[in-house]
């Protein structure tokens, strides 16, 4: 699914339901700031990038919201830059042996944006409304939760159905996200326009489609880190538009699609190319025809040109892969590099091995419009590989619903967000209830292999090779075609300082403008 | 002018016709190491952002392009005449429902009850160029009344009706000769408005599904490289523009009705 | 540029859109009542369009973890499950007290949603409509005062060529033009103008410009026109014989007389700059109700959907009978009837 901000010219501003969990938190490393800095005096950052969906976290349906929710809400933890769980809201945490409870101990008088206390028992309600509520969209991550417990104000104990080592991963991203109780036990339907969270900033006005402004807040738990005294949020104009509108003051920083790098460079713009956990994809269900013949499948895989795919989609940005994980991140495994370099012969003859021996094999490209150059182009690859393929091109939310509600796609063009725990990117990408997973099979050593990794505590030294033997695992048994990798790519205009390169969410730690 | 608007619109329907056929180069070849290339004498508009040639695509593409406002067109004229005709002759009830259920559509505005049909029923050129036609039907129903009514109170008419003439003999021989010419202008004027329509809709992400290449299209895609090629939309929205230009002058031109009558 | 479904120059075009003989019968009762019966009309086909979707509010907001039992729950929640007619007059009749539903999605009502985007469109409705009146009426008069001349030919082809342009080129033309070579204005977003007329007017002049254009075009052909005629007319050439000035001709006389055909032109041009507003909204990220329809529609999100094209429909109606009432005063034809 499309996390990061689509700014192909055709795209449509809604970028789908199920992007529901499709989210990462990172933040500032720790000591970025020193004790005692005054927080503030950074003015007003304005930010072109995207407004969310809606402003609950429990209702937000795409991927991408979760950069502008981070700036009202915080978890009990967050990530690092090398996606590993730090403290939040939280001091810290302890499992039990098994992994089967995981107890958080939260910092003392916090307080929501509303003034209401921020205690273990509103902790609860909030990760219990995300569970629980027939409308969230982040419940199905937190079915292993049985039971939230808040023995005293500053103790949460969860307790899980089977061990799970990776709670502290999961809560630092959407589903984590601490929503007042006060606001919503009261007028639920509200929050869509109205968060009530405990993030860096509060939300002061909002008009949909236009504009979000918002203000420091000085209680939020690492207010001394904040240096900007405001933020205003906006929606991306045109590809077309977008350096002019840097440079004329409307935004101070941008994303920018690959084709502006030069023109925002030219322009005397500074682009920082931030590497992120967004992965181009293809989506390959096996149990339509032509891929419930393995031999198709793996033809598919050899007859795609990763690296033309990078440079006409992103002019060169980013980098071709053949696995789930960018570098630098736990679940890397180096080994998977180049297993499935383009060879349209080798496809070609893997084709001719199949159950069609050698005849045109048909199939359909499925895509939305914001992909639709892309899937045009791997149409021609495939093409020169053997297949016969043709282009649909659906909305949006209509392909969730055909590609990851009725599976009824064979070949869908998609992106993968990433996730905040590799166990969940495992589930939505090879799972057999996975959302990039249509063919809702998954072979035993997988499952094997991925409830090994659950069982493993993070701090374990054996933690990274059990990851990276999944990875392996899944990249040589499932049907998912991996392309490359999707950088964030910010440009900002004089005066604003560096942005911090984090992989996952965008966060503003530092940042001033003046 | 009438001559070169006549000459321009035989050149566009010789394309529509055999324009693949004409290109130089597959429409649909693509050459990534060539994308975005300035012009050259193999391709002489330049190359796209997956470099096929502009010069073919454009050519392939008026068959398309043409359908696609012809089928607006026959939408509009299908849903504008035949009502339009029964409003004269089928009594007071079925005129007032109708001329409701015109104003009804004008109230709609082109491209946004486009963007609204192709939501609720997928996105297609097909679905889009029915909404489209839909919205042109007014247009026909309003001529075709105007032409009717004079007719309907001309005296030849009358005449022919106390000679016993029958309804459908009279609509035949003397409403339908008078009426076909002021159609047959305004439908030159709604293929322009249509043609505009299209690659409006293809700017928004609305209509042709790809690979298949249309003026539209090939406008709409030039528009997001503009840092890389800034002259390359000159050239899609040259033909457009010219093509609308033609059948305008065609339309206004007053020598038109008379040969048309 | 902007397609219109009636080009005012079509030949055989009825000056006023609203019929006038019902009026005439019926007196004030009927002007009432044509375009309550058009909004009925109207309404009925945007609420029949939502009906045939075959999107589903469950599938919509649930998405990959719908079950059948949730969608039968959300087909019951969302009054799915009813007739078809019942449906339609619980719709319109919330309608009318300003209620129109909530956003599949977003669960935000889409009466807040439209009111919070219809302003920027009113407001840059009024500004490219006095742009096209301001640029339209003084090109078509001067054109006629200097017919066949420089001035003329050159209104006529900028004119004509206009008409000719998609509408994306031209507010993409103006972008390039103003911001990216010329770096006076910004090329995009928008700042209400509860911010202030100069701020407002910062952001909101290219985009009106953008959809002024063409109805300018229009104006500026039927002035110069109708004012051709009337000033050939025997009693332009006697009052100027008998001493009166040429400029009190023109604007007491010949313009009042010419004028009607360019009021026509105005009223369609509202719904035109509506019209023309989901691309110049999109080329110049404006927060209107065009920008709405177009998010609805990636989403399926039927609701928003049926309520932008209904506020669409009720403002262009609104515009169409006042400028309807404006003919009748303005012109003596219309003040006879």
């Amino acid at each position: 699914m499309n996390s990061s901000v689509d700014l192909s010219r055709r795209s449509f501003l809604g970028l789908g339901a199920a992007l529901s969990a499709a989210t990462l938190l990172a933040a500032c490393g720790d000591g970025t700031t020193g004790p005692g800095t005054a927080g503030g005096a950074g003015g007003t950052l304005k930010w072109g990038w995207a407004l969310p969906t809606s402003w609950d976290p429990v209702t937000s349906s795409a991927g991408w919201d979760v950069h502008v929710l981070s700036l009202v809400y915080a978890g009990l933890t967050k990530l690092d830059e090398q996606g590993t769980a730090v403290a939040a809201l939280a001091t810290g945490w302890k499992y039990n042996d098994d992994g089967t409870e995981v107890t958080f101990t939260l910092r003392p008088g916090l307080t929501f944006s509303d003034g209401t206390p921020l205690d273990a028992a509103a902790v609860k309600k909030s990760l219990e409304r995300g569970r629980d509520f027939p409308k969230s969209l982040v419940g199905p991550q937190l079915v292993n939760v049985k039971e939230i417990a808040a023995p005293d104000s500053g103790t949460v104990i969860i307790r899980l159905g089977v061990p799970d080592f990776q709670i502290p991963n999961l809560l630092a991203g959407k589903t984590g996200m601490i929503v007042s109780p006060a606001a919503f036990t009261t007028a639920p339907d509200a929050l869509a326009t109205k968060p009530v969270g405990a993030g860096p900033f509060t939300l002061t006005s909002y008009t949909q489609n236009a504009k979000a402004v918002l203000a420091r807040n000085p209680a939020y738990w690492d207010a001394a880190s904040i240096k900007l005294q405001g933020f205003e949020a906006y929606p991306l104009p045109e590809a077309a538009t977008v350096v002019a509108a840097l440079q004329s003051g409307q935004y101070d920083v941008a994303q920018i699609p690959g084709s502006q790098v030069e023109a925002a460079r030219a322009a005397g713009l500074q682009v920082q190319v931030i590497p992120s956990l967004v992965v181009a994809t293809l989506d390959v269900n096996i149990g339509k025809k032509p891929f419930d013949d393995p031999k198709v499948v793996e033809a598919l895989h050899y007859a795609v040109d990763r690296a033309a795919l990078l440079k006409t989609a992103q002019f060169g940005h980013g980098e071709v892969t053949y696995q789930p994980f960018p570098k630098g991140y736990a679940g890397y495994n180096p080994a998977l590099d180049g297993i499935f370099a383009y060879q349209p012969d080798k496809a070609k003859q893997l084709l001719a091995e199949s159950s069609y021996q050698g005849a045109p094999v048909e199939l359909v490209i499925t895509t939305t419009p914001a992909a639709a150059g892309g899937a045009e182009q791997l149409q021609s690859q495939l093409q020169a590989a053997g297949f016969k393929p043709t282009i649909e091109v659906i909305p949006q939310t209509q392909f969730t619903q055909l590609v990851y509600v009725q599976h009824s796609r064979a070949l869908s063009v998609d992106q993968f967000a990433g996730r905040d725990s590799a166990v969940q990117a495992f589930q939505v990408l090879f799972g057999k209830e996975g959302l990039m997973n249509p063919g809702r099979v998954q072979p035993p050593e997988l499952a094997d292999a991925l409830a090994k990794v659950s069982r493993t505590p993070l701090n374990d030294p054996k933690y990274a090779s059990v990851l990276q033997e999944a990875t392996a695992i899944a990249v040589r048994t499932m049907p998912n075609v991996f392309l490359y990798t999707v950088p964030r790519i910010l440009a900002r205009r004089g005066g604003v300082s560096a942005i911090p390169e984090f992989t996952a969410v965008q966060r503003f730690e530092g940042v001033t403008v003046s | 002018m009438r001559r070169l608007a006549l000459a321009a619109l035989a050149v566009v329907a010789l394309l529509a016709v055999a324009g693949g056929l004409l290109a130089p180069h597959d429409p649909l070849a693509q050459d990534p190491d060539l994308a975005l290339h300035a012009p050259t004498w193999a391709h002489p508009f330049g190359t796209d952002y997956l470099g096929r040639d502009v010069f073919s695509r454009l050519l392939a593409g008026t068959g398309t392009t043409v359908a696609a406002a012809v089928e607006s067109v026959g939408v509009g004229l299908l849903l504008g005449v035949v009502p339009g005709l029964a409003s004269l002759w089928l009594g007071r009830g079925v005129e007032w429902v109708l001329l409701r259920a015109v104003d009804a559509l004008m109230t709609l505005p082109f491209i946004v009850f486009a963007v609204a049909v192709t939501g609720i029923l997928g996105n297609g050129l097909t679905q889009a160029m029915i909404a489209i036609g839909m919205l042109f039907a007014p247009l026909f129903f309003r001529v075709t009344r105007a032409a009717g009514l004079a007719l309907t109170r001309a005296q030849y008419v009358e005449a022919a009706e106390l000679f016993g003439a029958s309804r459908s003999r009279i609509l035949r021989t003397h409403v339908w000769g008078k009426v076909l010419p002021t159609v047959a202008v305004t439908a030159a004027q709604a293929t322009g408005g249509a043609l505009l329509a299209v690659s409006s809709l293809s700017f928004l992400g609305i209509g042709v599904q790809p690979p298949a290449p249309t003026w539209g299209g090939v406008l709409a895609s030039d528009l997001g490289f503009l840092a890389q090629q800034p002259w390359a939309p000159v050239i899609p929205a040259a033909l457009i523009a010219l093509t609308v230009a033609a059948l305008n002058t065609l339309a206004d031109d007053r020598g038109t009705l008379r040969v048309a009558r | 540029m902007t397609t219109l479904l009636d080009r005012p120059q079509a030949p055989a075009r009825a000056p006023a859109p609203a019929p006038a003989r019902p009026r005439r019968r019926r007196g004030r009762i009927g002007a009432l009542a044509t375009p309550v019966v058009v909004f009925l009309f109207s309404s009925l086909l945007t609420f029949g369009l939502g009906a045939l979707s075959p999107s589903n509010p469950a599938a919509a907001v649930l998405g990959e973890t719908a079950t059948p039992a949730d969608i039968a729950r959300m087909n019951h929640e969302f009054g799915l499950d009813r007739p078809f007619l019942v449906q339609y007059l619980d719709w319109l009749g919330s309608a009318l007290t300003g209620d129109l539903g909530r956003s599949y999605f977003t669960t935000i009502p889409v009466a807040d949603s439209i009111f919070a985007a219809l302003p920027v469109d009113l407001a840059l409705a009024v500004l490219a409509v006095l742009l096209a009146v301001l640029l339209g009426g003084s090109a078509g008069i001067g054109a006629a005062l200097r017919r066949g001349g420089r001035l003329d030919r050159a209104v006529t082809v900028v004119a004509s060529a206009l008409g000719t342009l998609p509408p994306f080129v031209v507010g993409i033309g103006l972008v390039v033009i103003f911001s990216v070579l010329l770096k006076v204005l910004p090329a995009g977003g928008y700042v209400g103008l509860e911010h202030g007329l100069l701020p407002w007017l910062r952001f909101a002049i290219l985009p009106a410009l953008a959809l002024s254009l063409d109805i300018a075009a229009s104006i500026a052909r039927q002035l110069r026109t109708s004012l051709v005629a009337q000033l050939g007319e025997n009693y332009v050439t006697g009052a100027v014989v008998r001493g009166l000035g040429a400029r009190r001709v023109l604007f007491r006389h010949a313009l009042r007389n010419a004028i009607g055909p360019a009021v026509t032109v105005l009223g369609i041009g509202v719904p035109i700059v509506l019209g023309g507003a989901v691309v110049t909204e999109k080329i110049f990220n404006l927060p209107g109700v065009a920008q709405l329809t177009l998010q609805a529609a990636a989403q399926h999100d039927v609701p928003l959907i049926q309520g932008t094209l209904l506020v669409t429909v009720t403002v262009v109606l609104l515009c169409n009978t006042l400028v309807n009432m404006a003919l009748l005063r303005l012109t003596p034809q219309g003040r006879r009837s």
